[in-house]
């Protein structure tokens, strides 16, 4: 045991310390508690009012503790999202595992270590949203003091069983499935996996929301049938809401009891299923692909290209061959416009569609404001342009010995940027023209506003990235993880973009659509030459001086 | 000719490079020999425009490394002392982005890397991504690349480093040829026994200076009649 929580501290310390980070991202973390505060306030007064709304309306039937049950399976689903990926990065693909490997541990030890930050982490979401609930429940149940030591104990422990089941399902799908030979190719499918998940579920609560309504009443009629309902597939869930409904009675502590042994049990098979399966499954993994090159490619691999699209072609090709990039960036930029896709054509009648018809009812330049809001919150930061330098991490050298003038490099950069977010607006502007129904003339301002800015996103992007590449990474997610750079990418967008929509908005002279346009053209085009001036000044000052 | 002139280089808290100047002619092989942490690669990666120059000129034929900074690059073919090329391509890819950059003729492509990549035994993994080569066939891929523009000047650092012995044979045999031709040939090693072997001069660098700079057999009297050089040979022989 001593030997486990030495590995657990040494773990922790290392996933968290803060060395390593600048000046500058230690300031963004202070800004972004600063904003968490209000954010936070704001969180724990929508869930009061919620839980009281709910409150109101099941307490004549004595259905109260659905709320539980509604809570409790929530966040069972929030933790299993959550550690999907977390579980993943931290037992198979930090590059750590290889120097555990060789020592003098067993296996559980190790994936316990392991298990530590992911599932700590867990305790964040918990802590924000579980607890608060709790209490509030609490008052509005005028609960005594049991009812609250309960909560703090099933607090603690919720995270267990579905960051186990997440945990467990990982390590059986990596010992025993097939993908598990190819590092790569795993780390693109389990990335996928999560934004599958997100979508999956969404269609899956829509779907069901649909076609319970009928039995609802009978089932109000009888007590906690209703909660059984709600809690079918989670008799962690089930337990948990039992025990805080009646915390002094014999049935509510059998059930607290019965939770906390789940949990312990849980634990167990974590261990069990660790000691057995995560060696088997981390070993191997192995990066790249092999195969033998054949002699009839040689002449059309070695076409000649012009050097900018030899230099997209290389940007292209690590973007979509790094399991990281590709997540992070690809399915991350075309995330959004799919899953706002997906939601419009699954929902006839829902609140995206009432908002179409109310678009139907605005005239021109409101919509085109609308939508061009509405673009920019959807397409937000682009990975792609604040990674710009530091995805070549230690090869960036090679950039400054080859006879490629440097704005050559720096607009194939962009110009990668720009293309997936001129993918992802493809896919918004099919929505917005086949379901919206906005007049053509309309469509077609938009479509040209939001390719340009596009363009000034990436350019933000990249100075950002420009300014403090970096390039001393061991591991790709390093580029993403811990920078504060998402963050100053969208506080920028909000300047520039909140500016133009805020005039927009409330200069009257922009009710007409042919004045909005006309600005909309004339301000869009000054950030692009500006942009484009600066990014051509410090190109030429700093390109050759990053290291 | 290389022109390298009272070049220095500082960084946070340490002179790398120290009022450093060469004269590197054409025809011959060059060796520049030194201990571990002596500002081999520093020099070479300032004379190649990776780093800027603190102090000082570099010229490669005529042409200023910091002024006219394309022309100068495009005669350099540089073998790097670390492989971290681009991972994610594949060999032939890798190859014919090099010859994208240097303008390499469509024909001349085909043939070279064929010819190349079978020499040096890395034919068949050319469709293999760089990231699953090991360091010697990472460095053999740069080295192709480098062959394939052909430039005047080459500038190696620690090429023999990694290499297998028939590579290596290869490899020493290719800069004898291209010294041969008139062409320049600058190689960075720790290794005295190298540049005895190979080398037409040598200069010995030791703690950012020039120690010792001439042809190999004032190298040798040099070395028994000066105490400091006596110490520093120590050094370079128990490290080979
Ligand atoms: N980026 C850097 N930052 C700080 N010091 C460096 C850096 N690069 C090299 N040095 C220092 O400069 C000296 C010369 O290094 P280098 O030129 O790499 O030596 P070598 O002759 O082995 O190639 C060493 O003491 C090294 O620690
Ligand atoms: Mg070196």
């Amino acid at each position: 045991m001593a030997k486990t929580w030495l590995l657990i501290k040494t773990m922790v310390k290392m996933q968290l310390s803060t060395a390593g980070k600048s000046d500058l991202e230690k300031a963004g973390y202070g800004c972004l508690v600063l904003f968490a505060i209000p954010l936070g306030l704001l969180l724990l007064s929508i869930l009061n009012s919620m839980i009281d709304t709910l409150y109101t309306s099941l307490a004549p039937t004595g259905n109260e503790n659905v709320i539980l049950g509604l809570l409790f399976v929530m966040m069972t689903f929030i933790f299993l999202f959550v550690s999907l990926s977390t579980v993943l990065s931290s037992f198979y693909f930090a590059e750590d595992v290889e120097s555990f490997i060789p020592l003098p541990f067993q296996p559980y030890q190790i994936v316990m270590g392991k298990a530590a930050v992911p599932f700590l982490s867990l305790y964040g979401v918990n802590t924000l949203v579980l607890l608060p609930s709790l209490i509030i429940y609490g008052i509005h149940s005028a609960s005594g003091p049991v009812y609250y030591i309960f909560s703090l104990v099933l607090w603690l422990v919720a995270p267990v069983v579905p960051f186990v089941l997440t945990a467990a399902t990982i390590m059986f799908i990596m010992r025993f499935a097939n993908i598990a030979k190819n590092k790569d190719r795993t780390k693109i499918i389990m990335g996928s996996l999560g934004f599958a998940f997100a979508i999956g579920v969404n269609i899956l609560f829509r779907l069901d929301s649909g076609g319970t309504g009928g039995g609802m009443s009978e089932m109000v009629l009888e007590q906690n049938a209703l909660l059984g309902l709600v809690t079918k597939f989670f008799p962690t869930a089930y337990f948990s809401s039992i025990a805080l409904t009646s915390p002094t009675s014999i049935i509510g502590s059998l059930n607290f009891l019965a939770m906390i042994a789940l949990s312990f049990a849980g634990i167990l098979l974590f261990m069990t299923i660790g000691q057995q399966w995560y060696f088997k499954g981390v070993l191997g993994l192995s990066g790249g692909t092999r195969s033998t090159f054949k002699e009839n490619d040689l002449k059309r691999r070695t076409e000649k290209r012009q050097v900018l699209w030899s230099l997209l072609l290389k940007e292209w090709k690590t973007i979509v061959r790094t399991p990281t990039f590709f997540t992070q960036i690809l399915i991350q930029s075309l995330f959004f416009p799919v899953f706002i896709l997906i939601l419009l054509l699954l929902q006839s009648s829902g609140s995206l569609s009432t908002m179409a018809s109310r678009i139907n009812g605005w005239d021109d330049s409101t919509s085109l404001l609308v939508l061009f809001a509405f673009t920019i919150i959807g397409l937000g930061v682009n990975p792609a342009s604040f990674s710009s330098i530091s995805r070549e991490g230690k090869s960036w050298f090679n950039n400054l010995y080859l006879p490629i003038p440097a704005p050559l490099i720096v607009t194939s950069k962009l110009l990668v940027s720009f293309f997936l977010n001129v993918l992802s607006l493809l896919i918004i502007s099919i929505a917005i023209l086949f379901l919206f129904e906005v007049s053509l003339s309309v469509w077609f301002i938009w479509f040209l506003a939001s390719i340009v800015a596009s363009w000034i996103t990436s350019i933000i992007g990249f100075l950002l990235d420009f300014h403090q590449p970096k390039l001393n990474w061991t591991d790709e997610r390093e580029v993403f993880k811990g920078r504060m750079i998402g963050f100053f990418a969208l506080a920028a967008e909000a300047l520039v973009f909140g500016l133009l929509l805020i005039l927009l908005w409330a200069v009257p002279l922009f009710q007409s659509l042919t004045f909005a346009s006309v600005f909309m053209v004339v301000y869009l085009t000054i950030c692009v030459l500006l942009g484009q001036w600066y990014v051509g000044k410090v190109t030429k000052e700093k390109f050759s001086t990053i290291h | 000719m290389i022109e390298i002139n009272r070049i220095t280089k500082t960084f946070p808290g340490k002179t790398a490079v120290k009022d450093l100047s060469l004269t590197i002619p054409d025809g011959k092989i060059f060796g520049f020999l030194g201990p571990n942490g002596a500002g081999k690669s520093t020099t070479i990666k300032m004379m190649t425009g990776i780093l800027p120059i603190d102090e000082g000129s570099i010229t490669m034929n005529g042409k200023d490394i910091s002024k006219e900074v394309l022309a100068a690059k495009q005669m350099i073919g540089y073998v790097p002392d670390r492989s971290d090329i681009f991972l994610r391509l594949k060999g032939i890819e890798y190859l014919n982005f090099i010859a994208d950059v240097y303008d390499v003729p469509q024909e001349v492509r085909e043939t070279k890397i064929s010819e190349l990549t079978k020499q040096f035994g890395i034919y068949e993994a050319l469709d293999d991504h760089i990231q699953t080569y090991s360091h010697g066939m990472k460095q053999k891929i740069v080295v192709s690349g480098v062959l394939l523009h052909d430039p005047d000047i080459w500038i190696l650092d620690e090429p023999l480093t990694g290499l297998d012995p028939k590579s290596s044979y290869m490899l020493k045999e290719m800069m004898r040829d291209h010294a041969a031709k008139g062409k320049i040939v600058f190689f960075s090693t720790h290794v005295l026994e190298v540049v005895e072997q190979l080398c037409d001069e040598v200069a010995i660098i030791n703690q950012g200076h020039v120690q010792f700079q001439g042809n190999m057999k004032e190298m040798k009297q040099q070395f028994q009649e000066d105490q400091n050089l006596e110490q520093l040979f120590l050094e370079l022989t128990q490290n080979g």
